[in-house]
């Protein structure tokens, strides 16, 4: 089962490149059909990659969600579903062509990592696993696509009217509330994750707050993104400052899923 | 000037700076590593730097005075922000469920057809009304959505003081010791005995759970049982115990001419000063179940298994370490005509006991958060209304939050209406 799962996760990483790579020609030619065969390829990639995780759930007897493997595999699926989601809901594939190359680096990040199934450690054995890592993860993906929306934001202004893509990439007010909206989701999922952490933590460590490093850059996370609700509010802030803080705010993400667990070891040192 | 201080205390812009500072001071806190010595600073910094550390309190950033203070300024400003906005969320709520009585800012159209799609198309149910004879239709919808940030705001007051009242009053034991020990909880009067303490291993020699049976006995002789296991804690006399960690024992003796002199359960990292020689201490370093010395990196365990238990321990006379080594399992040294001799490894388990009396204050405040982000979130308040006019009727919509999205959807209802 593990073998069929280790050719379907290497099906899954040369569709997400081959989207990657049909949304840049899409960019460069400007062509419809490619940019809606990119999407097909996602779904298809989307498709497998969740038979993957099944496949590994079922091969572990327990929710794919305890290591780095497993966390960055179901972070690039999360990001692949919300960024698809939002495409098809607001209806512009440019979307794709900037969250694909996201997805296909954390894909790739996943790659790298040991695809050993280990056993869980006592503390991992709760029910309270499964709500807390895949609360992070819809998390994580708005937040992915919060950021690819306030990258291009920032490319809206240069985009010359009356262009191919001033009619493809909606308008900055529009790409603003889209983003504004994505980070609401991000942040009601973050606080979803942080107080099911708690509760868990309390169960677990016998403390439902420690300020272990993940848990502080959970809070870090936490408090940019309220930063960023807190200045839209306020006249001046929407816009291009915002789009930066949403980047910002996307950074911490990635510091405290990788980073965290490269310089900061503490008690999640096996996430 | 003290109002000029009120106002910015209770101000947006106030919140954001603490907000920012707080977030600057937890990153801050999470690379400097907390609670080590000045010599552990002065090794990893410089001096300046570890004095700094020191003096600024960021070896203990999440309990120094300042980060307290945020917290309290934050707490303020959070309360004063909830205070203020009370009357006119009160008021607005009110004005939503009354139809405009004049014009207002907000979208406007017009149409010749009947605008009843355009309600539906908003997903709203218009009651008819009359306005100076004129037939008005009026829907409001997610009014509640208006208390969004209050209701996630006083979420976020009861979790700091939930959090904080906590921190302040809440009591903390911990207990340690192998099965058939009975040991007392701090100052509770309370006794805690191990009556048994499982380590259930994998075939791969991993650990699947740790599990302790234990009574707690209060001074009045009343006894609670229970089992303890990583993830279920049980609550015995209204504390929570739960088994937090383990290590190896093991039974130490010493003699002298063949008398036992002392004979006790020693866990990894204890001392043991001899009795008829108080300045002799042994300490016990750490245990090797599968004992086997890696050259040029020392002692180590081939495995979990118990084939050969060894210990490494150092002896100590006063201040002067008189030597260090690892001894097999019930082989003797011998010290000042002493004999030490370890036996019976086996586990001990850590049980942390923990009364927090406003955890339940802190758990209230996380939902009540959840809940206020859901309505500022996802019940965005608008009102559509429609006033008969001679050509047909004029359309009004407003959505405070809804913005280009809300926007788009009107104008597309209306759009769809025409085009039918």
């Amino acid at each position: 089962m593990q073998q069929l799962e280790n050719i379907l996760f290497t099906a899954v990483m040369l569709l997400y490149l081959a989207a990657m790579l049909l949304y840049f020609f899409y960019v460069a030619l400007k062509r419809e059909g490619i940019a809606k065969l990119a999407v097909i390829l996602q779904i298809v990639g989307l498709t497998l990659h969740t038979a993957s995780l099944i496949l590994r759930g079922i091969a572990a007897g327990r929710l794919p969600l305890t290591n780095q493997y497993e966390f960055a595999s179901c972070f690039a699926w999360g990001l692949c579903l919300v960024s698809l989601i939002f495409q098809f809901r607001f209806r512009f594939p440019v979307l794709g062509a900037l969250a694909a190359p996201v997805v296909f680096l954390i894909i790739g990040y996943a790659a790298m990592q040991s695809r050993e199934i280990h056993a869980l450690m006592p503390a991992l054995q709760s029910s309270w696993l499964g709500i807390h890592v895949s609360t992070a993860i819809i998390a994580y993906g708005s937040f992915g696509v919060s950021f690819v929306l306030s990258l291009l934001f920032l490319l809206r202004g240069r985009v010359r009217s009356g262009s191919f893509w001033d009619s493809r990439i909606p308008d900055s007010e529009k790409l603003d509330m889209i983003s504004y909206r994505s980070v609401c989701l991000g942040l009601l999922f973050l606080t979803f994750t942080i107080v099911t952490g708690a509760i868990w933590a309390e169960r677990a460590w016998g403390s439902y707050w420690s300020w272990d490093p993940k848990e502080t850059w959970s809070l870090v996370t936490w408090l940019i993104y309220a930063v960023y609700l807190h200045l839209r509010i306020r006249r001046g802030w929407r816009g291009k400052s915002a789009a930066i803080l949403a980047a910002v705010g996307f950074i911490c993400v990635i510091f405290t899923y990788i980073g965290v667990n490269t310089f900061l070891p503490g008690i999640h040192s096996y996430a | 000037m003290a109002k000029k201080i009120w106002k910015f205390l209770s101000s947006m812009r106030f919140a954001i700076i603490l907000l920012l500072i707080l977030a600057a001071a937890c990153a801050g806190g999470s690379f400097i590593p907390q609670g080590q010595s000045f010599e552990t600073y002065v090794s990893t910094y410089s001096e300046r730097t570890a004095a700094l550390i020191l003096a600024l309190r960021l070896d203990d950033v999440f309990h120094s005075w300042w980060f307290l203070l945020l917290g309290l300024f934050l707490c303020g400003n959070l309360l004063l922000c909830n205070l203020l906005r009370l009357k006119p969320l009160v008021a607005r709520t009110r004005a939503m469920g009354q139809m405009p009585e004049g014009e207002e800012a907000g979208l406007q159209a017009e149409t010749a057809q009947d605008p009843a799609p355009v309600f539906s198309a908003m997903g709203m149910r218009p009651k008819e009304r009359s306005r100076n004879e004129v037939r008005v239709l009026y829907a409001v919808r997610n009014r509640a959505g208006i208390w969004g940030a209050w209701v996630c705001h006083l979420g976020i007051l009861l979790l700091i003081l939930g959090f904080g009242l906590g921190q302040m009053t809440h009591q903390e034991y911990t207990v340690y010791g192998v099965p058939g020990q009975r040991l007392p909880v701090g100052d509770t009067g309370l006794s805690l005995t191990i009556e048994d303490f499982q380590v259930a291993l994998r075939e791969d020699d991993t650990v699947e759970q740790y599990t302790a049976q234990v009574v707690l006995e209060n001074p009045q002789g009343q006894v609670q049982r229970g089992t303890l296991s990583v993830n279920h804690p049980a609550t015995l006399f209204g504390l929570r115990c739960y088994q937090n960690s383990t290590g190896w024992a093991a039974r130490v003796r010493i003699t002298e001419d063949g008398a036992s002199l002392q004979d006790q359960v020693l866990c990894a990292g204890e001392g043991l000063r001899f009795q008829d020689k108080p300045e002799l201490v042994l300490f016990f370093h750490a245990f090797y179940p599968d004992y086997v010395l890696i050259p040029g990196s020392g002692p180590a365990t081939q495995s979990g298994k118990l084939n050969n238990p060894a210990y490494l321990y150092s002896l100590h006379y006063g201040e002067q370490m008189l030597g260090m080594n690892v001894l097999q399992n019930g082989e003797a040294i011998t010290v000042d005509g002493y004999e030490v001799r370890f036996s019976e490894p086996q586990n001990y388990t850590l049980i942390q006991l923990k009364k927090d009396r406003f955890s339940w204050l802190a758990l209230v405040g996380a939902l009540v958060t959840l809940a206020g982000l859901v309505l500022a979130f996802y019940l965005q308040p608008a009102r559509l209304w429609a006033e008969q006019t001679s050509e047909g009727w004029r359309l009004f919509a407003q959505s405070p939050k809804g913005g280009a999205l809300f926007r788009e959807r009107f104008q597309s209802a209306v759009q769809n209406l025409k085009e039918e």
